[in-house]
């Protein structure tokens, strides 16, 4: 497979340890591409770069083999681009920003924007300054998918949505992904990351610190389990248990996490009361937020 | 909200008030002995020529009372347009604190960290009460030493009057922005109706002062009240009346407004216009304008445009008419003749020449500032990120604003220049139509270069590009008026971008000048094009 972005040792330094650092990351044609990080660990700058929008302090950025500073007009032919917050433009009807950017692209398929703007339920007669926060974010997914750009670049897209329309917006995404083009987005929504990438990428305070496939973060899911003992607990046994960690006991009760498979618990259990065991899946966040504050 | 936030709210008008209230009034009582002559003959003798100039103003400024004192001159002079120009920063300071700060979001961000929309209103005003103040007061003092930098002091109490007025008519000017500002839902419809209401209470009050009838309800113009101080003036009068009922207008406008504000919806206005019943448009603009490159631009500015070619067309209109009682006053007052002298050719296009090209050579120039606030507005903004997530190269963004700023100040330029060809013959003043054309000509260039620098200035620092380009602008205006007057030397003349343009009307086009201009020119864009090019867009 082809790659469709492709990033070796980027770096932006806006010093202070701000910024983005040595970023080694590609993504494949095809691919949808899920960029998570809390605030201010450096997603923006990277989409940034990618778009050409800010230079790289060192390291090189490539879309479909084009350098994205040295060639980013060409690069930008075949991306669609949704920034983290659309500027104002203030009395210029939907339609008019409609049509005044894509003139700066050289064509336009209207058939695409009437489809876009009805899934999106958009009225694209109405003033820039009167649409709500969620009408402008569908208003630059409008602007970001019309064109059927090979490559979607987009800053959390389901920012302001509603959840009718984020729906639309997954719908939209397979739809594209279906059609061969790749999508690199940021997001904090899991449950969004989760419904449509296929592979994630954890950046924090401008490091990747991860970089997986979904069935990779599946893998990682690990369990909550509470277990209720008629008699003494087994403590000494259960901490010495591969995969078991953060055990804690009160009185008869023992919680813990248990990561791979069950045998090793269930083994130093063996030969103990147990009255009740319980044993919880934690959502996609909580596997997230245990890197996060790694 | 911190005074620095509410500063930096304000700081365009703020910038713009203490350029032309402090060197304005300056400079025009300083100069007085240099235009009115030393003698006390001269000086009459320059009171009377502006005795009759006055009469012919008389639509647009007060009587002029003792204008043979640089006290009874600064009045006319100074505090006369004062009330124009403080009534407008008043009008355009409320509807930008109302409706501006709507529009971006600021007002239901303060007002839900729990400011209450009362004490949100009257900081606003407070706050704007207190810088009017101090400008009001600098400038009062800026005359005061002006004229004693002349030698002719005038009274402080006077001063202090004249100054308490302004103030006053100024702060109802604000009142009644704020008040208009909470009936529309939109900073351009609220600017629009204040400045409506301004001008006809400017009417009222001129059509009075300049007709035999006064006109009715004349005496409820915020001007009219204003002018019944003339305070700086030698045996002129403050009349606290008017000044107290100026303070009252101020006082009941922001309390009305500030009752609207509370009952009315943030995001819209008392005014609520019928919903539109139409069906949803899912169609991108089928306006074949916003397809072409430079047209769009143009389009989507075309309010703005087609009001400054209106600006320039009356300013044109204007200046023609006033060229004959201009050449009486200039031929009855010696130090004026300064300018005259050596000069070839009828005094009627003489005057027509230095008055109208410089008037136009400035507005061109603050044109150009404008262009420049703009684009360094769509840096911060995000516009000029979502201009480059399109296949357009940075530098074809630099030439698209650099042409249609061309196309705009062209148009302006030779609207103006059909007006005055249309009204000279009338007036009996000869024009050579080739001459004119070229002075027309030159206006493009010459608001060039004033881009050019300024399109460097925003890409290298965007944020101080408009203060610097304005900083640059004042002096070299200030120069290339004063140097004549003051008998500077050339060298320093010389530093003025105004002298690049020349007296293409009466004399040969100024080929060095043209050559510098369009050197400015182009090694301004290329070198904004690199810097645009290198540095990082909204970084």
């Amino acid at each position: 497979m082809t790659s469709a972005i492709v990033m070796h040792g980027l770096t932006k330094d806006y010093g202070s340890g701000h910024g983005l650092f040595d970023l080694d990351l590609g993504v494949s044609e095809g691919e949808v591409f899920g960029f998570l990080g809390p605030n201010g660990a450096g997603k923006t700058t990277t989409i940034r770069l990618l778009m050409g929008v800010i230079h790289a302090t060192s390291g090189t950025a490539t879309v479909f083999g084009l350098d994205c500073d040295r060639d980013s007009v060409a690069v930008k032919r075949e991306v669609g681009y949704l920034p983290g917050e659309l500027p104002q433009f203030g009395g210029m009807r939907g339609s008019e920003v409609v049509a005044y950017l894509v003139a700066m692209r050289g064509g336009i398929d209207r058939s695409r924007v009437r489809e876009l703007s009805e899934r999106l339920e958009l009225d694209l007669g109405r003033r820039f300054r009167e649409y709500s926060r969620g009408n402008k974010q569908k208003l630059g997914l409008v602007l970001a998918f019309m064109h059927r750009p090979r490559l979607l670049i987009l800053d959390e897209p389901t920012s302001g949505l509603d959840p009718l329309n984020q729906q639309t917006f997954h719908h939209l995404v397979g739809e594209v992904k279906a059609a061969g083009s790749t999508v690199f987005l940021s997001s904090h929504v899991l449950s969004e990351v989760e419904e449509t990438c296929s592979r994630v990428g954890i950046i924090r305070e401008g490091r990747l610190v991860s970089d997986m496939t979904m069935d990779k973060v599946h893998e990682l899911r690990f369990h909550e389990v509470v277990i209720e003992f008629g008699g003494d607990v087994p403590e000494a046994a259960i901490r010495a248990a591969a995969g078991v960690e953060d055990v804690a006991v009160e009185g008869r009760r023992l919680t813990c996490t248990v990561h791979g498979g069950f045998d090793a618990l269930l083994a130093a259990i063996n030969g103990s009361t147990v009255l009740d065991m319980v044993s919880k899946e934690p959502s996609l966040e909580s596997i997230f937020l245990s890197y996060y504050s790694k | 909200m911190s005074p620095r936030l509410l500063l930096r709210l304000h700081r365009i008008g703020l910038i713009a008030m203490a350029y032309f209230g402090i060197f304005y009034v300056l400079v025009n009582s300083a100069a007085f002995p240099l235009i009115a002559g030393k003698t006390r003959a001269s000086q009459e003798a320059f009171g009377h020529s502006i005795t009759v100039l006055g009469a012919t103003f008389s639509w647009l400024l007060p009587l002029p009372v003792r204008p043979d004192t640089a006290a009874g001159y600064l009045q006319w002079r100074g505090y006369g347009f004062f009330a124009i120009a403080f009534a407008a920063w008043g009008l355009l300071s409320a509807c930008g604190a109302v409706r501006r700060d709507e529009d971006r979001g600021l007002v239901e961000s303060w007002l839900s960290s729990g400011i209450p929309r009362l004490r949100l209103l009257a900081t606003r005003s407070l706050f704007f009460a207190g810088l009017s103040a101090e400008i009001v007061t600098l400038a009062g003092a800026a005359g005061w030493l002006g004229c004693l930098i002349g030698g002719t002091p005038v009274e402080v109490g006077g001063m202090v009057g004249e100054s308490a007025a302004l103030w006053a008519l100024t702060l109802a000017c604000f009142g009644v922005g704020l008040l208009v500002s909470q009936l529309v839902s939109d900073f351009r419809a609220a600017a629009s109706a204040g400045s409506a209401l301004l001008v006809l209470m400017f009417l009222l009050d001129s059509i009075g002062r300049s007709s035999v009838n006064r006109a009715p309800f004349s005496d409820i113009s915020v001007f009219f009240l204003f002018n019944k101080s003339n305070a700086v003036a030698p045996g002129g009068t403050f009349d606290p009346t008017a000044t107290v009922l100026l303070f009252v207008t101020a006082a009941v406008t922001t309390i009305v407004a500030s009752l609207g504000f509370v009952r009315r919806d943030v995001g819209s206005g008392l005014i609520r216009t019928r919903p539109r019943r139409a069906a949803d448009v899912h169609d991108a603009s089928a306006n074949p304008l916003l397809r072409i490159p430079i047209v769009r631009g143009l389009w989507i500015r075309r309010v703005g445009s087609l009001s400054w070619t209106a600006g320039m067309a009356v300013t044109a209109a204007a200046v023609v008419l006033l060229v004959n009682v201009t050449a009486t006053f200039f031929a009855t007052t010696p130090s004026l003749s300064l300018y005259l002298r050596g000069l070839p050719g009828d005094v009627h296009t003489v005057l027509l020449a230095l008055i109208w090209l410089s008037f136009a050579q400035a507005l061109v120039a603050i044109f150009a500032i404008t262009c420049v606030s703009r684009w360094s507005g769509d840096d911060s903004s995000g516009v000029l990120e979502m201009q480059l997530a399109e296949p357009l190269p940075r530098w074809g963004v630099l030439g698209e604003r650099a042409a249609e700023l061309t196309v705009t100040v062209t148009v302006m330029s030779f609207a103006a220049m059909a007006v005055i060809l249309a009204l000279a013959p009338a007036e009996g003043i000869s024009i050579d139509v080739g001459s004119m054309l070229s002075a027309t000509a030159l206006l493009v260039p010459f608001a060039l270069t004033f881009a050019a620098a300024g399109a460097l200035l925003a890409g290298w620092r965007p944020r101080v590009a408009v203060v610097v380009l304005s900083t640059v602008a004042v002096i070299s205006y200030l120069v290339f008026e004063l140097g004549p007057l003051f008998k500077w030397p050339d060298w320093a003349n010389n530093l003025s971008v105004f002298q690049l343009y020349g007296t293409p009307l009466i004399t040969p086009v100024f080929v060095g000048g043209l050559i510098a201009m369009l050197a400015i020119v182009v090694v301004g864009f290329g070198s904004a094009g690199v810097v645009l090019a290198r540095r990082d867009v909204a970084a």
